[in-house]
């Protein structure tokens, strides 16, 4: 497989890729103009992260929409979910974010929301990419054409009213925290160090919250990247640490030690404090720590488990109501009573409420967790070989409850096992969670000594 | 067949939906982008259709992709952008708006260093760039940065300023329709930095609707703004089209004034304060330029119709040698301004003139031995269009023919010209007699043309 297939990818996700020879202005242009044709002439909202192609992309973005007879709001430098709150709150058509999330800086790519502010169900996403394929565009005429209106200064205001409406704020302000924050100088440095100071009263110290530099750091927050956070964290004795991805939707937290805590972990601090205020149950992907499924079995709740993806998550969360949910290894937390998307805000004043409410420190609280440890990685296979590795997990652990839905879960009574294939890559990625750390070093080695063994 | 969509080395123009889409803004613009050097910005500026706006964005977009950075000027004229390309040592630029078309039309219009627009040699490159599709588009580090810039307007108001007596032109009661354009803009500036008392009608910028047809011909002067001359005590009237590269003209008797007479009332006040004596127009333009060029010792060169011969033809002459070009449209390109067609400074030469003679604009065109013109259209079958040529070629072979652009056939006394229009799908008939109007030549000429529709 070329390297090439890998810098564009135009699917149901929407358009993503490397910018330059890739993902052009013009195609930028053209998805936008099916993206309008497709909610029809009203407004959409669009904003962005901080990547140095976003301004240009915004331009071309806003052409195919006026083309398409939108009126557009341009919201500028806008974490992801802010967006979405702000487009289910105005009654726009829809919203664009033009972000790449946790991707390089030299991607960038368009998360497309319906007017609730949300993920367009499967079927829709579908009916979107034909329409795109079959170039068949509404065309605006002159008197048709709408205008470009800039709202830089309501939306981060209307989505942390909605978060602090969840926590008892003034509790926290109390507590005067001392809070690190890794900003990545991404959407959330327009937004999170208000938040923090005046919203939380905390003393803050922030590195990397400056929207006109690039990313100083791998952009997907993660242990391996956040030592300059840890350092902070240590430096500065703050009692927590966070750190963003480009857009604001992913989370990361380091205890008072520095250590960066697992994502699974953090989310399942975030379903507890969820699970004490609200009632419903909880959904998460099938990768997600089963830490959850004890929290969740503690307060009396389910644990719907879905598909990898936000999407996947965020439409079982609709049907069933669910209270909070989210994807554990990639730091999403998701809580529909403030909006139905990954909001790092959320999980911020959830854990500092967390901390407020126990008056715990934060390795404390991670410590108190079900304990279960966790191998993740991935391994190459060769193409057209992966229904043979699949079925020899399946003999080789025969009588296990195997699980489908999602290329492949095997449950066994010291753990489980997931497998699945990568969308993009010859890739199967592995997790493995178990309740002894020689069982989940076994049941790793058992799928990659599978997979060398073919060769 | 109806030609909503035009792409040729002039730049491309369209029905905005049906015709010019956002893709080929988007495509356009990179391979724009792609032809200009990096190093040196890129100006954007627009008219105020509703329209522009989305052309905007996609420019804006394509230019910022292939790594320029842009500087935006807003809803400005063609003249302006030109002279501020020039001002600020820019790359180039874009003047999105469709001038004399209607409000539903949009243009891209492309200029080079210095302001000027582009030779058929670079136009041709330019097109094919756009066709082969490969365009510089460069890696995310370097995309360029848009910038906004609002002191344009009053900086191309300097420039008249220095090239004309301003304070001694306050005088002259002038009637302006701006037909809803840009020239609206630099004429309030004018009054209020220079105490003109510049009546406008239809000043309001419009996006969606003009007052009417945006063409500067005698019609639309008649239309509005000749009827309201003797009412308004006014000396001189000026009709701008959108994006004020051209005007037209109405006496202070409230009479529309031939489109046709710009040029050599032009031609008359410039010849003899300029070293050069070339004056350059088009096939179809009045054989009244000929005689005013003659008293001042000048000649004219006539080249086939449309922006670029003129062009082409002025960057094959040294600057100094050419006293002005223009056609008879009332688009004239003066030295003073670089050669870039600018209706405002067309209308301050025009009063600049009415000051010297210290006579009316009406006994001034009156001076003038009288030409008649004659114009007509017929809708184009262009399968056809050899054989047209040829046959007028055989009904009119006793005067001298001259093929650069159609058939032009020239008498001592009277000519004609039968050509394709460049912009819409129609043939262009026009003939010209001195003294009566040559009715029974144009009625003949239309005959033959309509019988090959």
């Amino acid at each position: 497989m070329s390297k090439r297939e890998h810098l564009l990818k135009i699917g149901v996700s929407g358009i993503r890729g490397v910018v330059g020879e890739f993902l052009t202005p013009s195609l930028a242009c053209a998805f936008a103009q099916a993206f309008g044709s497709y909610v029809g002439r009203g407004t959409v909202v669009v904003g962005r992260d901080t990547r140095a192609s976003g301004p240009m992309l915004q331009h071309a973005v806003t052409c195919g929409l006026l083309a398409a007879g939108c009126e557009v709001i341009d919201v500028g430098v806008l974490p992801t979910p802010t967006l979405q709150v702000y487009v289910s709150a105005t009654g726009a058509l829809g919203g664009i974010s033009l972000t790449a999330s946790h991707n390089p800086p030299e991607y960038n790519a368009l998360k497309l929301f319906n007017g609730q502010g949300q993920f367009f169900n499967q079927y829709e996403r579908e009916e979107l990419l034909d329409l795109y394929h079959q170039s068949d565009f509404q065309q605006a005429i002159n008197s048709q054409i709408g205008g470009v209106r800039q709202v830089l200064d309501q939306a981060p205001r209307l989505h942390l009213d909605r978060v602090l409406r969840h926590v008892d704020a003034a509790r926290i302000r109390g507590c005067g925290f001392r809070v690190a924050l890794d900003g990545v100088n991404g959407a959330g440095s327009v937004m999170t160090p208000r938040f923090l100071r005046e919203d939380l009263g905390c003393a803050l110290h922030a590195i990397s919250v400056d929207p006109t530099q690039p990313f100083p750091r791998e952009a997907e927050p993660k242990p391996e990247t956040l030592g300059a956070l840890a350092q902070l964290v240590t430096e500065t004795k703050s009692q927590v640490g966070f750190a963003q991805d480009p857009d604001g939707d992913r989370l990361a937290v380091a205890d008072e030690n520095g250590h960066v805590l697992d994502n699974d972990d953090v989310l399942a601090l975030a379903v507890e404090a969820a699970l004490a205020r609200l009632p419903g149950d909880v959904v998460v992907n099938l990768t997600t720590s089963s830490a959850i499924d004890d929290i969740a079995a503690k307060h009396g709740r389910k644990v719907i488990r879905t598909k990898v993806g936000e999407a996947n998550v965020v439409e079982a969360m609709q049907q069933v109501g669910a209270a909070i949910g989210g994807e554990g290894s990639n730091g999403g937390i998701i809580f529909p009573a403030v909006h139905l998307c990954r909001d790092s805000f959320t999980g911020m004043a959830f854990l500092l409420d967390l901390m407020a409410s126990t008056g715990k420190t934060m390795s404390a609280l991670a410590r108190e967790l079900p304990r279960y440890y966790r191998r993740f990685g991935a391994v190459m296979f060769e193409h057209g070989k992966l229904g043979d590795l699949m079925l020899q997990l399946e003999e080789r652990f025969a009588g296990a409850e195997m699980d489908r839905m999602d290329g492949l879960k095997i449950r066994l009574p010291e753990g489980w096992i997931h497998v699945r294939a990568s969308n993009t890559e010859p890739l199967l990625r592995i997790a493995v969670e178990a309740s002894a750390e020689s069982d989940a070093e076994a049941l790793y080695r058992s799928v990659t000594l599978l997979n060398s063994n073919r060769e | 067949m109806t030609r909503m969509l035009r792409i040729s080395p002039v730049g491309v123009r369209g029905v905005v939906g049906t015709g010019l889409t956002a893709q080929h803004v988007l495509d356009f613009s990179t391979a724009f982008g792609t032809f200009l050097e990096t190093g040196a910005p890129v100006l954007v500026a627009r008219d105020p259709r509703a329209s522009s706006t989305m052309v905007r964005e996609g420019v804006v977009a394509g230019l910022m992709a292939c790594g320029h950075e842009v500087i935006d000027l807003g809803v400005a004229g063609t003249p302006v952008i030109q002279h501020t390309i020039r001002r600020t040592g820019a790359a180039g630029g874009v003047s999105i708006g469709a001038s004399h078309n209607s409000a539903d039309w949009n243009a891209l219009k492309f200029l080079g260093r210095d302001g000027v627009y582009l030779s058929t040699l670079e136009a041709n490159e330019l097109l094919d760039i756009y066709h082969l599709r490969k365009f510089n588009l460069v890696e995310w580090g370097a995309i360029g940065k848009l910038w906004a810039e609002t002191g344009a307007i009053d900086a191309y108001i300097d420039t008249l300023a220095a090239t004309f007596d301003l304070p001694a032109l306050r005088g002259f009661r002038v009637v302006v329709d701006c037909c809803n354009g840009t020239s609206a803009l630099i004429l309030r500036r004018l009054n209020e930095r220079f105490g003109f008392s510049f009546i406008l009608i239809n000043e309001k910028l419009g996006s969606v609707a003009f007052a009417h047809e945006p063409a500067t011909t005698r019609d639309m002067v008649n239309l509005q703004l000749a009827p309201l001359m003797r009412p308004l005590n006014a000396d001189a009237g000026f009709l701008f089209d959108i994006d004020s590269d051209r005007v037209a003209i109405a006496s202070e008797e409230g009479e529309a004034i031939s489109e046709e007479m710009i040029l050599p009332l032009l031609a008359d006040y410039f010849l003899p304060r300029h070293s050069g004596k070339l004056v350059i127009t088009n096939l179809s333009t009045t054989a009244l330029l000929e005689e005013v060029a003659s008293k001042h010792g000048g000649t004219v060169l006539r080249v086939p119709v449309g922006r670029q011969a003129a062009i082409d033809a002025i960057a094959a002459h040294r600057p100094e040698q050419v006293a002005l070009a223009g056609e008879g449209t009332g688009a004239v390109m003066l030295p003073q301004f670089r050669f870039v067609y600018d209706g405002i400074a067309s209308m301050l030469a025009l009063l600049s003139m009415l000051l010297e003679r210290g006579q009316t604009l009406s006994r001034i065109v009156e001076s003038y031995p009288r030409f008649r013109i004659l114009k007509g259209q017929v809708p184009l079958v262009t399968k056809r269009i050899p054989a047209l040529l040829n046959a007028l070629r055989e009904q009119y072979a006793d005067g001298r023919a001259n093929t650069l652009d159609g058939l032009r056939v020239d008498w001592p006394d009277h000519w004609l010209h039968v050509r394709v229009s460049q912009t819409e799908p129609i043939i262009r008939v026009i003939c010209e007699a001195r003294g009566a109007a040559p009715v029974a030549l144009f009625n003949g000429l239309m005959e033959t043309v309509r019988s090959f529709a």
